[in-house]
């Protein structure tokens, strides 16, 4: 028995796709870019960025697309107006926090470049710069370039099976700590690199040994 | 939440382990503080990884505020803001001379805030806690006490009924329960009827109950679960508090209707830490229901004690708080209904609103809907009034009675001849109705249409005093604290709304509805979605006062 397929348009380009895709499967089956941050194809999606908010025909508001189950005969704009001004604005609020701006390699300034996101209109506290890190010998830890997309505690959890990481704090406070915050070495780390891996800014990096 | 630390943390239940917040709690009841032999401990009992146990330990209110030998907490709920402009604050502060959040260095008294302890009635309200005692103390001179250390029990709301017959305020007798055993009717004839009686959902959303009961019972799998939420954490709401402390049994009967409706053998309720008296309220009425046979082999019920989290309200993360871990918001799908409590099919429902079916299962669904004739909402419902009233206290009242009645004819009007500049109805979640708009109907539709929500029917008026400025202040201070952190435009744009009225700078209008939309269309959850409400009130009805840039 073949799995029923959903027929989702997508910016005017239909595309076949199995039940239990979500709009953002369909999108990118579509050849469609939607902006995301907290993604990541080989973890379950997490919803927690809403940078990739889609207009779906019938719903009153625009959808995320990375949580938003598709349906038979879904009618989807990936440049909902309404949908990438919040895109647009939840990424220059990432901005903000950051006491830097994200290295131009970084999946984060490569979204921000790719929406235009401009000057902040909401300027404000940021993240209190520190030292980095450096106590484990492959992996550095830069906690105030964080933004709390919870990728790299689910690389930890779903790729690795190894719980080392965690989200901490609350609110703008939130942030990320290996074991009881001692850093990778004294946690349960096992140094595969999956964390540094997927980290869209530089919160976590791979320390290169080879010049 | 990750399944694979739900599914951990299922075995270890199903082994009869603590979560990992009852051992981190304890820890701070007895020794004052969380240290990290103790979050080593809370992993190894729990059977949680550290790091998880570190993530819940930096997370809830009461384990991050360290206890001294007196441990005073300062509720900074909106009906005590309402009623001091926060100068009770101020005065703990001066007079202790600690920081909200601080322990003396001799260890002998500590000072942190609290949202809300629910004696909204008698504000400002404090906390005292000791070797010796636990005591909410109110009312204007309740600072003067604490530091005198002179503290006394707050005095109780009044709890009274407009109804020829009640219903959440009638004393819970186990009827319906009865009727359903002797006369044999099945669990689809009560869901049947519940779902006839279109009980809708008094936490906030107004879902239909009957509707969520049926997609647990037709979810897959034989272990259910029924969850009583009674996070009410709504500053101003103190209705489900009652219930719990006045009215355990009807509670406990309207959870055994739902598992047996559903097909689920066992029930939590998830109470608020900030309501001490609840959850000892409830145990001593289940002990009493399992010795009469209403509780036991078919259906039992738990009863566990938050830590600190406005947000554990919104049912995924109060899930996750029972299951002992973040109380962080989660997307859905996957709904409870379908995968909640340890990845099982859960109903979760408010605590009013399970307090509303020994009715319907006892009667019927037509006496039901007979509850509200002026109104197209079935039922009843229970209200409450914050200290500026002459009379506040929880009534139980039809739907579709004009707000001016219930706030003028029941509530006897404001105290020392103030007028009522708005109120702020269903919590810091609902829009602000101005005193010309009272004629307003109290139902979910009506207000709806005004900017405001039925919410949980928390009714709180802001005097002719009042400075909207710094209500707007007040809410997005509150907002931007409780943000669980989990979706970005919560946790970075509340923070950033909070500081647009934080100090004396004007504000641009064109940025701040830039920012409010940002957070209605972008937020996981209500929290950050629902924040923009009354600051959209507050610029629809008082823009003047709000020190917007020319």
């Amino acid at each position: 028995m073949t799995a029923p397929s959903l027929t989702v348009a997508v910016d005017g380009t239909t595309v076949e796709v199995p039940a239990g895709a979500t709009v953002l499967d369909a999108a990118r089956a579509a050849g469609r870019w939607v902006p995301t941050l907290c993604f990541d194809a080989r973890q379950a999606p997490f919803g927690a960025c809403r940078a990739c908010l889609v207009g779906v025909e019938g719903a009153a508001a625009p959808l995320p697309a990375c949580t938003t189950p598709c349906r038979d005969g879904m009618v989807v704009d990936t440049k909902d107006p309404a949908g990438r001004r919040v895109a647009t604005a939840v990424v220059e609020l990432v901005l903000s926090e950051l006491p830097q701006p994200p290295a131009p390699h970084t999946e984060l300034a490569q979204v921000a470049q790719r929406l235009g996101v401009g000057e902040p209109r909401w300027p404000g506290e940021t993240h209190a710069p520190q030292p980095a890190d450096t106590r484990h010998p492959y992996l550095a830890f830069q906690h105030e370039l964080c933004i709390s997309c919870g990728r790299c505690v689910r690389a930890c959890d779903e790729l690795q099976g190894t719980f080392a990481l965690t989200a901490t704090g609350r609110g703008f406070h939130a942030n990320v700590a290996a074991g009881l915050d001692e850093g990778f070495r004294a946690s349960a780390c096992v140094s595969c690199g999956a964390c540094a891996d997927t980290c869209p800014t530089d919160a976590i990096t791979e320390v290169s040994l080879l010049p | 939440m990750s399944r694979n630390l739900v599914e951990l943390v299922r075995r270890h239940h199903a082994q009869a382990a603590p979560s990992a917040l009852d051992v981190l709690k304890d820890a701070v009841e007895q020794r004052g503080e969380v240290t990290d032999e103790d979050r080593r401990e809370a992993a190894r009992r729990s059977g949680l990884p550290e790091a998880a146990v570190f993530g819940v330990s930096t997370f809830y209110d009461d384990l991050l505020t360290p206890r001294g030998a007196r441990h005073v907490r300062v509720c900074t709920g909106t009906a005590c803001f309402a009623a001091t402009g926060d100068a009770h604050v101020e005065q703990l502060r001066t007079a202790t001379g600690l920081e909200l959040g601080e322990r003396a260095g001799d260890g002998s008294v500590s000072l942190a805030e609290t949202v809300c302890l629910g004696f909204c009635h008698s504000a400002p309200a404090v906390r005292v806690t000791s070797d010796e005692a636990d005591v909410v103390d109110a009312g204007p001179d309740v600072v003067a006490r604490v530091l005198a250390d002179t503290c006394v029990a707050a005095e109780e709301p009044a709890w009274e009924s407009t109804l020829p017959e009640p219903v959440l305020t009638r004393p819970g007798d186990w009827s319906g329960l009865r009727r359903v055993r002797e006369e044999g009717i099945s669990p689809e004839a009560l869901l049947e009827a519940v779902t006839a009686a279109e009980i809708r959902g008094r936490g906030g959303a107004g879902f239909p109950a009957g509707v969520k009961w049926g997609f647990a019972r037709a979810a897959a799998g034989e272990q259910k679960f029924i969850v009583a939420n009674g996070d009410e954490g709504d500053p101003g709401s103190y209705i489900d508090k009652y219930l719990m402390e006045r009215n355990p049994a009807l509670l406990l009967e309207g959870m055994a209707l739902a598992g047996y409706a559903v097909g689920a053998a066992h029930g939590f309720v998830l109470v608020r830490s900030e309501y001490p008296r609840s959850k000892p309220a409830l145990e001593a009425a289940a002990e009493a229901a399992r010795a009469d046979g209403w509780l036991g082999e078919r259906f039992d019920v738990t009863i566990v004690e938050g830590a600190g989290s406005y947000v554990v309200g919104e049912e995924t993360a109060l899930l996750a708080c029972l299951e002992g871990l973040r109380g962080t918001v989660s997307a859905r799908p996957p709904f409870p209904a379908q995968e909640g409590l340890y990845g099982r099919p859960t109903v979760v429902n408010n605590v009013e609103t399970l307090c509303n079916v020994p009715f319907v299962a006892a009667r019927g669904a037509e006496p039901y809907h007979a509850l509200s004739p002026d109104s197209e909402t079935a039922g009843s419902k229970l209200v409450c009034f914050n200290e500026r009233f002459v009379r506040p206290g929880v009534y139980e009242v039809p739907f579709g009675v004009s707000m001016g009645r219930l706030c003028e004819e029941l509530a006897g009007g404001l105290r020392d001849g103030r007028a009522i500049k708005g109120v702020q109805v269903g919590g810091p979640l609902g829009g602000i109705l101005p005193a010309a708009r009272l004629e307003t109907a109290f139902d979910f539709d009506a207000l709806a249409a005004e900017g405001c929500m039925l919410g949980h029917g928390g009714i709180l008026a802001f005097d002719d005093a009042t400075s909207m400025r710094d209500v707007a202040r007040h809410l997005l201070r509150f907002g931007a604290h409780e943000s669980c952190g989990k979706c970005f435009p919560c946790r970075i744009g509340l923070r950033r709304a909070h500081a647009m009225f934080a100090g004396e700078e004007p504000v641009s209008r064109e940025r701040l509805e830039q920012l409010l939309e940002t957070l209605e269309l972008g937020s996981l959850c209500a929290h950050g979605g629902g924040m923009p409400a009354p600051i959209r009130s507050l610029l629809r009805w008082w823009p003047d006062e709000l020190g917007l840039a020319a």
